[in-house]
C-alpha cells in the first residue's frame, strides 16, 4: 500500500521550471530520503507535499486520497523545519498542545497526547520552558514533538539537522532512525548530507534540477550509480574518473589498458566508444592485494592525507590523478611507487557524452 | 478544469487548486486597499487641481472637480509675487534660502555623523557609549527645552538668525539619528576587513577613507536622503534661528498662505504648497527603495 | 542589600552631581562671568569626568584615590575659573598688544586657551594628587585614560560635545532657569515654583495638555492599528504591493506645513468637504472641524494620520518581514487561521518592534507643532493649542520665557515617563540575550 503517491507533479515559478513532470511512490511506513544539492528542488517537493506550496499541474495522493487541493493542515502530515519554527512567545507544551487546541480537542486528549509525545522524545522536564531558554538539539526535539502529537500518517523533515553542530548531529540522527523504528511511520526527508542521506534511508532519491535522477536504497545507489552526477555526489572521497575508449572488454587510455572482463555491462556497446571508468577510492588495493585483483597497474604517491582509520593516498597513473584509501596503519610515503589494482566487477563505467551508466 | 486521465468521469483534483480572482478574500484585500489608497491620493490630486484653476472657478465649483480652464498663473504667482506681509517675491526667495541652508547642513551633518558612527562601531573608547546613550536620548527629548539655550551659544557666536546658525542647529540635531544609522551599518561590515586594514598598517583615517568609505556608499545615499528631505521639511528650526531674509522655504511658504492681509488667493496658495512639497516628493519618488530603507533602518534596529 | 562596587558608584555620581549643580549655580548667579562660556566649560569637563569614570571601574573605596579625583578636579575647576577671570580683567592690562590681537580673533581665542588651561591643569592636579596611588602611579596612566585611541576620541569630539554640550547642559539650564523669573531675558532671581503654579493656572496650558492627550492617544491608537493592518495586508502576496507602498508612504516625505496646509483646505467649510455634500442635495449637512471648537482638534489628527500612518505601515512591515517563513508554515500545517496566527504568534514576536514603534511615535507627537501652527494656528480661539506652540510662543511671542522654560520642562517629564520605562527594557532584553 501506498502512503504518498506524487503523479506527473511539476512546478512552475514563473519562467523557471523547479520541478519537472515528478513521479514518486513511498510505501507505508518507509523512510525516504530527498537528496541533493542546494537547489536542485528537494526542499520545494517536500512544500509541495505539505501543500505549502502551489503546483502547476499534477497529483498528490496521500493515504490513497488525492489531497492535491488540500490545505495542509487536512493532509495527515507534520512537518519539522531547519530552523525549528517554534513558537517563541509560548512555552514547550503550549507549542506542543497549539494545534491541538485550535483543533478543539478535548483536554484529557490533548494532556494524554502532550504526554505521549514528551515521553517519547524525553523532553518532560522542559514542558514548562521557553524555546528561548533550550538547546538546539532540545528544539529540534519540540520540533520533531509538535509532529507527533498531531497523530499523523506521514512525517516530513525540511533538513532537520543542518542548523546544529556536528557532534549533536550525529546524535539526534540516531535518534531520528529510532523514533522510525518505534513509530513505523512514513517519513520523507530533505537533506544535502549524504551521510545523513545513506544512514537514514530505506530509500534514497538524488535530485538535480528539479527531476529525480536515481531512486533506490542506499546500496544500489553507492554501487551502482545511474550516471557520472550520482556516482560523483556519493560517496565520501569521490570517485575517481580516467577517461578513455571501450573496445570490446578492454578500457584503453594513452598507452594502458584494462580488460574489465566481470563488468555487467546493461547493453551491448558499441565498438570503440568515448567512456569515463569510474573507480571508488574505497575499491582500490594495494601491494600484496594486487596480485589477486583482476586489473592492476603502478602508481607514484604524490600526497598522504592520513585520517585516522585510513589514509588517504593522491597518486599519479601515468599523469593521471588517483585517489585510494589504504588502513590507517599502513605506512605510505611521498614518491613510492606502489602497485595497485581493483575488480571490474567494482568500477561504473559511464557514456562520456550522457555521462548515463553503460 | 478538465482531466483527460481520469476515465472514472469524476474530475479528479489535479494540478493548482482553482482559486476565484473574485474571492471573497480578495474582494475584502484589495477593496480595502484601494480605498486607502484613494484617502491618501486625494490631497495630491485636491492640491494639483486647485493650483490649475483660476479663483472664479473655484468659487463655483467644487475642490474635487479637475480644471475646466488650465492656467498656471497660479504658480507663477506662488513662485515669484505672493506675498507674506513683510514682502512680496513669493516663494523664490524661500526656495534659494532653502537650498543654501540644506546643502551645507546635509554635507556637514553626514560627515560628522560618519565618522562618529565609526569611531563607536570600530575604535570603540571606554565611555564611548554613554555619550552615545546620551546623544539618542537627546533624539527623543523635545527639542524646546534645548531651543533657548541654543539661542544664547549662536547668538554669542555671531550667527544668531544667519545661515550658518542654521546650519550649525541641524547638524546638532541632525546627529543622533545619522549617527546610529552609520553606527549600524558599520558594525556590519565584517571585522576581518577592518583587522585586515590594521595588520596592512591603516590608521583610523586610512580605513575610514579607503575601507569604510567605499564600501558604504549606500548608506551615505540613505542618510542624504533622509537629510535632504528632514531639513527641507523642517519648520521650527527655520521659525526660531532665521529672520524674514533668511527663511527657508516652509516657514514662507506658511507665512504666504497663512497671512491675513488680502483676499484669499486658493490657487495660489496649493500652488505654493505644491511647489514647497515638490522637491521631498521627487527625491521620494526617484529614490523608492532606498527611502524606504533609511527610515526602516534609522527606526526598527535602534 | 547593594554591592560594594554599586555603593561606590552610587557615591561618585552624587560628588559628580553636586559637582555639576555647583558649576550650574555659579553660572546661574554670575551668568556674564562665562557669557561666553558657560556651555563650554561645563562640556568639556563633564566630559573627562566621564571618561576617567568610564576609565576607573574598579574604585577602592577606601583608597584615598577617589578623594583625591573629586579634590583634583574641584581644584583644577576652581583654578581655572580662578584663571579665566583673571584673565577676562587683566591679561590685556598687563599686555595691551594682545586686545587688538584679541579683536580679530573674536572668540575663538579665548576659547581654545581656556580648554588648554583646563586640560594642563587637569593633568598637572591628577598627576600630582594621585603621585601616591598605586593606580595611579603606574607610568602611562594618563596616557591610557586620555591619549589611547586618541583618534578615535578626536573624531568622536563632536558626538560629546552635542550629546553633553548641548543635550545635558542645555537642558539642565532650561529646568534650572524654569525657576527663576526669566522675562525678556533669562535671569537668575530664584522664584521656586511661581512659574509652574502659573503654568498650571492657565486656560491655555490646560487647553494644550487636552488637546496633545487626546491627538497622542488616538494617533497612537489608530496609526498603530492602521499602520499595523495595512502592513498585514501588502505582507499577504499582494500584487502591486509597490504600488501601494509608495502611496501610502508619500505624505511622510512631505513637511507637516505642507499637510497642514492641505488638509485647511481640503476641510475648509466654504469650498471643501462641506460644500460637496451640501451640493449633493444635503442643505444642513455640518462639517467644519476646523472652525469647531469642539472637534478641532480631530482636524488635526487626520491630517497627522494621513502623514505618519504610512511610516508606521513601513516599520510594521519590516518587522512581519523580519518573522521567519517557516514559522507561518508551521502554523499552516498546524492548521492555525491566519487571523490567530497573527494574534496569537505574530504580534508576540514583534513585541520589540511594536515597542519601539509606540516610543517613536509618543516622541513625535509631543513635538506636534508645525502641523497645528500651519492648520489652525491654534485657534479658533485657543481650542487647538498644543505644549509646543505654547513654548515657542511665550519663548519668542510672548517674551516671558520663564512660562516658556516651565512648559518646555513639563514637556521633557512627560517623554522621561515614556523614555524611562522604555530604556529599562530595552536594557533588560539585551542582558537576556
Amino acid at each position: 500500500m501506498n502512503s504518498i503517491e506524487i503523479k506527473n507533479l511539476s512546478l512552475n515559478f514563473g519562467d523557471v521550471k523547479v520541478l519537472k513532470d515528478l513521479n514518486l511512490s513511498v510505501e507505508k511506513g518507509e523512510f525516504l530520503v530527498l537528496l541533493g544539492a542546494s537547489g536542485c528542488g528537494k526542499s520545494t517537493l517536500l512544500n509541495c507535499i505539505a501543500g505549502l506550496l502551489d503546483i502547476t499541474d499534477g497529483q498528490i495522493f496521500i493515504n490513497n486520497q488525492n489531497v492535491t487541493w488540500y490545505e495542509p493542515s487536512e493532509r495527515g502530515i507534520g512537518m519539522v523545519f531547519q530552523s525549528y519554527a517554534l513558537y517563541p512567545q509560548m512555552s514547550v507544551e503550549g507549542n506542543l498542545s497549539f494545534s491541538l487546541k485550535n483543533a478543539k480537542l478535548s483536554k484529557e486528549e490533548i494532556n494524554t497526547r502532550v504526554k505521549n509525545a514528551s515521553e517519547i522524545l524525553q523532553i518532560e522536564d522542559l514542558l514548562k520552558r521557553k524555546p528561548a531558554a533550550l538547546s538546539g538539539g532540545q528544539r529540534q526535539r519540540v520540533a520533531i514533538g509538535r509532529a507527533l502529537v498531531r497523530d499523523v500518517e506521514v512525517f516530513l523533515f525540511d533538513e532537520p539537522l543542518s542548523n546544529l553542530d556536528a557532534k549533536l548531529r550525529t546524535e539526534l540522527r540516531v535518534e531520528i532512525k529510532r523514533l522510525h523504528h518505534k513509530l513505523k511511520n512514513t517519513m520523507i526527508y530533505v537533506t544535502h548530507d549524504q551521510i545523513e542521506a545513506m544512514t537514514l534511508a530505506n530509500r534514497i532519491a538524488i535530485m538535480r534540477d528539479g527531476l529525480i535522477l536515481q531512486l533506490d536504497n542506499p546500496k544500489t545507489i553507492y554501487n551502482f550509480p545511474v550516471n557520472k552526477y550520482v556516482a560523483e555526489f556519493i560517496g565520501s572521497p569521490s570517485m575517481n574518473f580516467i577517461e578513455g575508449r571501450l573496445d570490446g572488454t578492454n578500457f584503453e587510455f594513452d598507452e594502458l589498458s584494462f580488460n574489465l572482463e566481470g563488468y555487467s555491462f546493461k547493453e551491448k556497446i558499441k565498438a570503440n566508444s568515448q567512456v569515463w571508468l569510474g573507480v571508488r577510492p574505497e575499491n582500490i588495493v594495494i601491494n600484496e592485494a594486487d596480485k589477486t585483483m583482476p586489473v592492476n597497474c603502478d602508481v607514484v604517491v604524490e600526497v598522504v592525507e592520513p585520517m585516522g582509520a585510513d589514509t588517504l593516498v593522491w597518486s599519479s597513473l601515468n599523469g593521471k590523478e588517483l585517489r585510494f584509501t589504504v588502513e590507517g596503519n599502513k605506512i605510505v610515503n611521498i614518491g613510492d611507487k606502489l602497485n595497485v589494482g581493483f575488480d571490474p566487477a567494482h568500477v561504473s563505467i559511464f557514456d562520456f557524452e550522457t555521462e548515463d551508466r553503460l | 478544469m478538465t482531466d483527460s486521465q481520469n476515465n472514472s468521469g469524476v474530475v479528479e483534483p489535479r494540478g493548482p487548486k482553482p482559486r476565484k480572482i473574485m474571492s471573497r478574500r480578495n474582494i475584502i484585500l484589495y477593496g480595502t486597499l484601494l480605498v486607502v489608497a484613494i484617502y491618501y491620493l486625494i490631497p495630491l490630486y485636491v492640491m494639483i487641481v486647485t493650483s490649475l484653476k483660476g479663483m472664479p472657478e473655484i468659487r463655483l465649483g467644487n475642490i474635487f472637480s479637475p480644471p475646466v480652464e488650465v492656467t498656471f498663473d497660479p504658480w507663477i504667482k506662488a513662485w515669484s509675487q505672493a506675498c507674506t506681509g513683510l514682502n512680496c517675491d513669493g516663494l523664490s526667495r524661500g526656495f534659494w534660502n532653502s537650498v543654501q541652508i540644506t546643502l551645507p547642513s546635509v554635507i556637514v551633518s553626514i560627515a560628522i555623523a560618519s565618522v562618529n558612527g565609526y569611531a563607536l562601531a570600530n575604535w570603540r573608547f571606554k565611555g564611548a557609549n554613554l555619550f552615545f546613550t546620551i546623544l539618542i536620548f537627546g533624539a527623543f527629548i523635545p527639542y524646546q527645552i534645548m531651543i533657548y539655550p541654543l539661542v544664547i551659544l549662536l547668538r554669542d557666536l555671531g550667527i544668531y538668525t544667519k545661515l550658518p546658525g542654521l546650519i550649525l542647529i541641524h547638524s546638532i540635531f541632525g546627529m543622533p539619528i545619522l549617527t546610529l544609522l552609520f553606527r549600524n551599518y558599520f558594525t556590519t561590515i565584517p571585522e576581518e576587513l577592518f583587522k585586515a586594514a590594521r595588520v596592512d598598517g591603516a590608521r583610523f583615517w586610512g580605513i575610514y577613507f579607503r575601507v569604510m568609505m567605499p564600501m558604504s556608499l549606500p548608506i551615505f545615499v540613505v542618510a542624504i536622503i533622509m537629510q535632504v528631505t528632514g531639513i527641507w521639511n523642517d519648520f521650527l528650526f527655520g521659525v526660531i534661528y532665521t529672520k524674514p531674509d533668511t527663511y527657508p522655504m516652509t516657514v514662507q511658504l506658511n507665512n504666504i498662505v497663512n497671512s491675513v492681509q488680502g483676499v484669499k488667493e486658493y490657487n495660489v496658495n496649493m500652488a505654493a504648497t505644491l511647489l514647497t512639497g515638490l522637491v521631498p516628493l521627487t527625491i521620494y519618488f526617484i529614490s523608492g527603495k532606498l527611502f524606504v530603507r533609511g527610515i526602516a533602518a534609522g527606526a526598527v534596529k535602534g | 542589600m547593594f554591592k560594594k562596587a554599586q555603593l561606590e558608584r552610587l557615591f561618585v555620581s552624587l560628588v559628580m552631581l553636586a559637582f555639576v549643580s555647583l558649576a550650574i549655580s555659579i553660572i546661574g548667579i554670575k551668568p556674564d562671568i562665562f557669557q561666553k562660556l558657560q556651555f563650554l566649560f561645563l562640556t568639556v569637563a563633564i566630559i573627562f569626568v566621564t571618561l576617567i569614570w568610564a576609565q576607573s571601574k574598579t574604585i577602592q573605596f577606601n583608597s584615598n584615590r577617589l578623594r583625591k579625583q573629586i579634590f583634583g578636579w574641584l581644584l583644577s575647576s576652581i583654578f581655572s575659573i580662578l584663571i579665566w577671570s583673571f584673565a577676562q580683567k587683566d591679561i590685556q592690562s598687563i599686555f595691551p598688544s594682545l586686545k587688538g590681537y584679541r579683536k580679530a580673533l573674536n572668540t575663538l581665542e579665548p576659547i581654545a586657551i581656556y580648554l588648554a588651561i583646563v586640560f594642563i591643569l587637569f593633568a598637572l592636579i591628577l598627576s600630582i594628587v594621585g603621585a601616591r596611588d598605586s593606580r595611579l602611579d603606574r607610568p602611562g596612566y594618563i596616557e591610557r585614560t586620555l591619549v589611547y585611541n586618541l583618534s578615535s576620541k578626536i573624531a568622536a569630539i563632536p558626538m560629546m560635545l552635542t550629546s553633553v554640550g548641548i543635550f545635558i547642559i542645555a537642558t539642565l539650564w532650561t529646568v534650572y532657569h524654569s525657576f527663576t523669573n526669566s522675562r525678556m531675558l533669562p535671569k537668575s532671581e530664584f522664584i521656586g515654583l511661581a512659574q509652574y503654579e502659573r503654568l498650571w493656572s492657565s486656560d491655555r496650558w490646560y487647553m494644550s495638555i487636552e488637546n496633545l492627550a487626546i491627538y497622542g492617544a488616538c494617533s497612537l491608537v489608530f496609526s498603530l492599528f492602521i499602520g499595523f493592518l495595512l502592513a498585514a495586508l501588502l505582507d499577504q502576496k499582494t500584487r502591486f504591493e509597490n504600488t501601494f507602498r509608495t502611496i501610502f508612504l508619500y505624505p511622510f516625505a512631505l513637511s507637516f506645513i505642507v499637510t497642514g496646509l492641505v488638509w485647511q483646505w481640503i476641510l475648509n467649510p466654504e469650498y471643501g468637504v462641506e460644500k460637496i455634500v451640501r451640493s449633493l442635495g444635503f442643505e444642513s449637512f455640518v462639517f467644519n472641524p476646523l472652525y469647531n471648537t469642539d472637534i478641532v482638534i480631530y482636524g488635526i489628527l487626520a491630517a497627522g494620520l494621513w502623514q505618519g500612518t504610512g511610516f508606521i505601515m513601513c516599520l510594521m512591515l519590516a518587522g512581519l518581514r523580519g518573522i521567519d517563513q517557516e514559522i507561518w508554515k508551521a502554523a499552516k500545517i498546524d492548521g492555525i487561521p491566519m487571523w490567530k496566527t497573527y494574534i496569537q504568534v505574530v504580534i508576540p514576536m514583534m513585541r520589540p518592534i511594536f515597542i519601539t514603534t509606540l516610543v517613536i511615535i509618543a516622541a513625535g507627537i509631543i513635538k506636534v507643532y508645525d502641523l497645528v501652527v500651519a492648520q489652525t494656528s491654534g485657534g479658533p480661539g485657543i481650542s487647538s493649542e498644543v505644549p509646543a506652540k505654547y513654548v515657542y510662543d511665550y519663548m519668542f511671542s510672548a517674551q516671558n520665557l520663564g512660562q516658556g522654560f516651565a512648559a518646555s520642562t513639563m514637556m521633557l517629564v512627560s517623554v522621561l515617563i515614556v523614555l524611562i520605562p522604555f530604556a529599562y527594557l530595552q536594557f533588560g532584553r539585551r542582558k537576556y540575550d
